[in-house]
């Protein structure tokens, strides 16, 4: 108990009573620096992991085109909102399966993400659409072709088969908007896709 | 000091916890900013060592940022997706490149698409590179090698030399 004048006056105690991080911030080095910037460093200290939660493991994403215009983003003509989708980005460019929804490096512009669904893997033959120059094309090693649900889509068809290394993230949930939330069923995608093996 | 040992063993999680953002701390640093890697293989011949060299790359350069022609950077091979390999960049979007090694049997040339860069070892010969799989996407660069060399003497300041780039223009005196 600190002596009545001490009361009275409100003077500080010293030493100053124990809190949760008592041990580190009663160390004069990190006293200098002030509560503020205890706390400063604390938030600091998460940063770190917060950059490698997102490189590696997941990521929130907002999808912003109309490449996969019947599946995400249905009112894009309607509403100004977008759809949030959950990107899984653990061993993303391994497993693939035809009817995976990925986000990927643009080969045309490798600052900005695109995202679209996996149509063929490595070793199938593939159906080309218009801007392509060939009818068929067989997808070399390493690499998948991918397609866009929608008509207004610049994929595989105008930059051909993509390295697997490209591919961020598989998009398993779709988080809004609330009455679609739930999580993205591409197996039910997989038998409509036109492929054949050699 | 004493107050420090005390903070981390005052709590059972705390110094798990410290390690883990640590070692966040080292994956951001090892991704973002600077990184080293052991080269191997004959590709770069007169550049890098078949074996041996300790290549440190500057991740500032991901994604092809500020590349230029000339520079030797790391990226994923893309027809081999689990391998890394560094060569050199001799052509940038817009420009046009050999399709084969000089002095092949056609001189046949192609501009360099949009976003890619084109790539070949020094070691011509030897080199699997765009001459086999094509131009290579920007975004797969991983980073450019700016300094080699081997941990070998007492005096670290000499263990590694910068790697130029060996395209770039020399000014005459």
């Amino acid at each position: 108990m600190r002596p009545t004048w001490a009361r009275l006056i409100n003077k500080p105690s010293f030493p100053p009573p124990k809190t949760k991080w008592f041990h580190l911030r009663s160390n004069p080095r990190v006293r200098q620096f002030g509560d503020f910037g205890w706390y400063l460093f604390v938030i600091a200290s998460w940063l770190p992991v917060v950059v490698m939660a997102n490189d590696h493991f997941f990521e929130l994403t907002r999808i912003n085109g109309p490449s996969m215009y019947p599946f995400l983003n249905p009112d894009k003509d309607r509403s100004l909102t977008r759809d949030w989708v959950w990107t899984w980005k653990y061993n993303a460019q391994t497993k693939l399966a035809r009817g995976m929804v990925v986000i990927f490096w643009s080969p045309f512009n490798p600052e900005t993400r695109v995202i679209k669904r996996v149509v063929g893997l490595e070793g199938d033959i593939i159906r080309t659409k218009p801007p392509y120059p060939v009818a068929t094309v067989q997808v070399p090693p390493g690499h998948v072709w991918v397609e866009g649900d929608g008509d207004v889509t610049q994929d595989s068809n105008t930059y051909g088969p993509i390295a697997t290394g490209l591919i961020i993230g598989k998009v398993t949930h779709i988080v809004w908007p609330l009455h679609r939330v739930g999580r993205v069923k591409w197996e039910e995608y997989a038998g409509k896709i036109r492929h054949s093996r050699p | 000091m004493a107050r420090v040992g005390n903070y981390f063993l005052g709590h059972p999680w705390r110094i798990l916890v410290h390690s883990f953002q640590t070692c966040a701390l080292a994956h951001y640093v090892f991704n973002h900013q600077y990184s080293f890697g052991w080269g191997y293989g004959p590709s770069m011949l007169p550049t890098f060592l078949v074996d041996g060299d300790i290549i440190i790359f500057d991740k500032h350069h991901r994604r092809g940022r500020d590349v230029r022609v000339g520079d030797c950077v790391s990226y994923h091979i893309p027809v081999s997706p689990e391998e890394d390999g560094v060569k050199r960049v001799i052509g940038m979007p817009g420009d046009y490149v050999l399709m084969n090694s000089p002095g092949a049997t056609s001189d046949r040339m192609i501009q360099v698409p949009k976003g890619h860069c084109y790539i070949v070892g020094d070691n011509m010969p030897w080199s699997r590179d765009s001459r086999d799989y094509g131009p290579l996407p920007l975004a797969l660069i991983k980073g450019k090698a700016i300094a080699k060399g081997q941990l070998v003497g007492w005096k670290p300041w000499r263990w590694f030399e910068p790697v130029p780039n060996g395209l770039a223009i020399e000014e005459s005196s």
